[in-house]
């Protein structure tokens, strides 16, 4: 089919080329081919821009636009039925290119301004001519028509002036007002297309130069009896280069996301080797967008989720953002969110996103993956804070109840003994003072006992107090930096931990002179370090203290580090991140 | 004869430590069970001794016993925690002492007082 329309774009040309030679006085044959070529230019890139692209309208369009572009020349005809045919329906082309050229890259005119006005656009050409015929009596030439008068079928009214009067408000409809409007639509759809839309655009602003042009030489030839031959000239021929070049850009800029296309062949090989966070990256590079978004469907917990399995929010689907799902099986498998622009270019779109499915749903296994783990880390840091917590409850029951009572009734029995005084039995006097002396101890050992489920001291003085306190009740002299800061109570209790375990393996096993405690809070960190001048040597795999610590730190998202080289000492190190 | 009044948040502990100190001698004015009680009976019954809690629901002895640092009344802290428990403050507090409340006798309160005297 495209060869027959080929030849009839040729064949076409040639009765456009003959006719304006044989009935236009002033075109010279050179002016005549220019046309035609023009013409020839929108078939040639029409048919290529088919055969690339045959989903997109594109290049039906400009075969179109060549034909009626073409066909408007058979206006100049002195044949009564060619005259009226072509003079009517010939300033189609003109319209049909503005709708080439705002229905690009697409093939389709979709904003409802640029729809009103290429309907506007095919009224007025059609109606001014008719209107015009009918007013036409063939007495005299039309505007342009400088071979003489032709003869019409249409004419009814006997008003030769005013069929010249409707060609000067054509002239200023059609190519003042409507091209105006054209360009304010094309500098619009250029602010506001996305930043990958715009590489592609230049046709656009070709097509708007040529609307000036073609504007402002219809003019000159309207409203101007005798235009200077150089004005008239150069006009015509700019005019002539920049219709010519309209269906060659249009080409490229459709060629130009062709060739993206080409690039995904690449992509499916980048994406074997890529790991999963690179996927975007791969994806926005192969689809010449840089603000491309992936976000992996999550079954389980039906939602979007980041390459680092945390949840993301999709944006509507909109002229700002453009949301394109893929699916697997018929379940969801991750979202693309891009410029609105790739919609215009779906077998790009379609070929990249093949490209991607298997990396992508490696992608989102790891997502799944990481999206547990990281609920997981959660889980055990709440684990430890509501050990943490509990501990500090059954402290503090120790000490407001049990505590509370053996302290009264040690202080009971001392008033009974007082009570008593010399005269009391003896074995009662005996058997008080081993109540006193017996409670006194229970409260002593249950305070122990209390100390070893959670420190009051970090409820009632905070990190510094207590690890002051460690400090102090050290076998061996330590040297004491702290802040008197206080973090939440399950960091606090961390950090106290990583300092009470490592300072008593200070006294158990390092053999030391001295030690040293800091805390400190460096880049929303709090970090607590031990160190002594012992042995070394020390490793969280001989004892399960260091072991513990580590989980506890490990839970709050922080590390241990432990430095022991054997003969150089040891320094433990916890760093747990505080939140600020 | 010594006025004794008794901030503790734990009625069994008030009740022992009154009989402890009646029986010696004290004369026990006023009993409280928090920060803000306590410190408006110290201000109202103007005691000669104050015996305070470190550990109270809604302040801590320490705070208190800073709030009546202007008033005649001396302060003694006691608690059921050790000193090690209560961390440096102890060190720089108002009051006169601290008395591990299970070994709170009248001989400890006044030989704290004497030294303060």
């Amino acid at each position: 089919m495209r060869v027959g329309i080929l030849a009839g774009g040729l064949a076409l040309g040639i009765v456009a080329y003959r006719t304006q030679v044989d009935n236009v006085l002033v075109e010279t044959n050179a002016r005549a081919l220019a046309q035609v070529v023009s013409g020839w230019a929108f078939l040639v890139a029409g048919l290529v821009a088919w055969s690339r692209r045959p989903s997109n309208r594109m290049g039906p369009l400009m075969v179109a636009c060549c034909f009626a572009l073409l066909a408007r020349q058979l206006r100049y005809a002195h044949d009564e039925a060619t005259f009226t045919t072509f003079f009517v329906f010939g300033e189609i082309g003109y319209a049909l290119v503005a709708q080439t050229v705002l229905a690009y890259p697409s093939g389709i005119v979709r904003d409802r301004l640029e729809v009103l006005f290429v309907r506007v656009s095919y009224t007025v050409v059609i109606a001014f001519p008719v209107a015009i015929l009918l007013f036409y009596d063939g007495t005299r030439p039309l505007r342009n028509f400088y071979a003489g008068p032709r003869k019409d079928y249409l004419g009814v009214f006997n008003g030769g002036q005013v069929a010249l009067t409707l060609q000067d408000v054509y002239a200023v409809t059609a190519y003042g007002v409507l091209a105006s409007i054209f360009i304010v639509l094309i500098v619009r759809k250029l602010a506001r297309a996305a930043p990958r839309s715009r590489r592609i655009m230049a046709p656009l602003i070709l097509a708007a130069v040529l609307a000036a042009m073609r504007a402002v030489f219809d003019s000159v030839l309207t409203f101007s009896s005798r235009p200077p031959a150089i004005v008239a000239d150069n006009l015509f021929w700019w005019q002539i280069a920049a219709l010519t070049a309209l269906p060659i850009a249009l080409l490229i800029g459709l060629l130009r996301a062709r060739l993206a296309q080409g690039s995904v062949g690449d992509l499916v090989v980048r994406l074997e080797r890529a790991p999963a966070n690179e996927i975007r990256d791969e994806l926005a590079e192969a689809l010449g967008d840089p603000t491309l978004d992936v976000a992996l469907w999550l079954p389980d917990r039906r939602e979007f989720v980041d390459e680092k399995g945390r949840p993301v929010a999709l944006p509507e689907d909109g002229p700002e953002r453009a949301v394109t799902k893929l699916e697997h099986e018929g379940e969801p498998l991750a979202a693309l969110v891009h410029d609105p622009g790739l919609r215009e270019e779906p077998e790009v779109l379609a070929g990249a996103t093949a490209a991607a499915r298997l990396a992508l749903e490696n992608a989102r296994l790891q997502a799944e993956l990481l999206a547990q783990l990281a609920k997981v880390k959660e889980s055990r840091s709440r684990l430890v804070a509501a050990a943490d917590e509990e501990r500090r409850r059954i402290e503090r029951n120790l000490h407001d109840g049990l505590q509370q009572r053996l302290v009264a009734i040690a202080l009971d029995a001392r008033s009974a003994q007082r009570r008593l005084g010399r005269d009391a039995d003896p074995e009662v006097a005996r058997v008080l003072d081993g109540l006193a002396d017996e409670t006194q101890i229970a409260v002593r050992e249950l305070r122990e006992l209390a100390h070893g489920i959670h420190p009051a001291i970090l409820t009632e003085g905070g990190l510094a107090a207590a690890l002051a306190s460690l400090a102090s009740r050290a076998p061996v002299p330590v040297r004491l930096h702290t802040i008197n800061e206080r973090f939440a109570a399950e960091i606090e209790a961390a950090a106290y931990f990583v300092a009470a375990e490592a300072l008593t393996n200070v006294a158990k096993h390092a053999q030391a002179n001295g030690a040293t405690l800091s805390a400190r809070h460096e880049n929303s960190t709090l970090m607590v370090e031990v160190g002594d001048d012992g042995v070394g040597g020390a490793s969280p795999d001989r004892g399960s203290g260091l072991r513990g610590l580590i989980d506890r730190v490990e839970a709050h998202g922080g590390r241990v580090r432990i430095e022991s080289e054997p003969g150089e000492g040891t320094r433990v190190i916890g760093e747990i991140p505080c939140g600020s | 004869m010594t006025s004794v009044l008794i901030v503790d948040d734990h009625p069994a502990f008030r009740a022992s430590a009154r009989r402890l100190l009646e029986r010696d001698g004290f004369r026990v004015v006023g009993e409280a069970d928090d920060g803000a009680s306590g410190i408006e009976l110290a201000r109202k019954l103007d005691p000669d001794l104050i015996l305070l809690d470190v550990v109270l629901p809604d302040t801590t002895g320490f705070d208190v016993a800073e709030e009546l640092r202007s008033e005649r009344s001396e302060v003694v802290l006691v608690s059921s925690r050790t000193s090690a428990d209560l961390g440096p403050r102890l060190d720089v507090t108002s009051a006169l002492g601290f008395i591990p409340k299970e070994e709170l006798t009248s001989e400890a309160v006044r030989a704290l007082l004497d030294t303060g005297g």
